[in-house]
């Protein structure tokens, strides 16, 4: 713990909490992005996953540069929570796409499951990947 | 600590909000919608997480425990029973 508080003692720490913000803020806003090209659900789960893990945990961490040790402890709570139910969230989500039949709209998709989810055929043009 | 740096990525995420909306107003499954809206929560906890560092207070991240909690409960929720008409 006091080698923790002494290596954030450092000039660099200002440094290092803008560059895990400035990371956050980018993959968050590849998360969004995501959410909006990406053509069905099961590939909508890829981005909003990745835009948790990276982008929010990113924004926890960098909030140790404060130097507040009740900040510190509410935000190692936060991401200890987060670490535990996204996959979890993403599992569900996925399932219910999966009970509904919803179609898999990714180009060249293969259910292997055995479900017969209605698929796209791989070749369908360029702009098959796109919103709609 | 650079505050300005927060407040900017504060502000950037506020803006990101718009698109999330436009997002569960325009997805065509309701699993799509369920999870714009998950995704919304997190974009929420995301802003109170960076606010709170800027003015280095505690309090707002107990507001985003509390959203990551129920939101979580609720996206679970709102996905059983979208899929299965029950929830327990």
């Amino acid at each position: 713990m006091s080698a923790l508080a002494a290596a954030l003692d450092s000039e660099l720490t200002a440094y290092a909490a803008d560059a895990l913000v400035v990371l956050g803020l980018a993959v968050t806003t590849l998360g969004v992005l995501g959410l909006f090209r990406m053509p069905d659900t099961y590939t909508q789960l890829h981005a909003t996953g990745k835009a948790v893990f990276l982008g929010v945990i990113a924004f926890l961490v960098a909030s140790l540069a404060t130097r507040d040790a009740a900040i510190a402890t509410r935000a190692f709570l936060i991401a200890c929570f987060l670490i535990l139910t996204t996959p979890v969230g993403a599992h569900v989500i996925a399932r219910a796409a999966y009970r509904r039949r919803e179609p898999m709209l990714t180009p060249g998709a293969v259910d292997e499951s055995g479900a017969g989810l209605p698929e796209r055929a791989r070749d369908d043009g360029p702009g098959a990947g796109a919103t709609r | 600590m650079h505050e300005i740096v927060f407040q900017i990525a504060t502000l950037w995420l506020a803006l990101l909000v718009v698109p999330c909306i436009v997002l569960i107003l325009r997805a065509r499954t309701g699993t799509g919608k369920i999870l714009a809206l998950d995704t919304l929560t997190l974009l929420l906890i995301a802003l109170l997480v960076l606010w709170s560092d800027t003015e280095r207070v505690p309090f707002f991240l107990d507001a985003a425990l509390l959203l990551a909690l129920l939101g979580f409960m609720g996206s679970l929720a709102a996905a059983r029973y979208h899929s299965e008409g029950r929830i327990f």
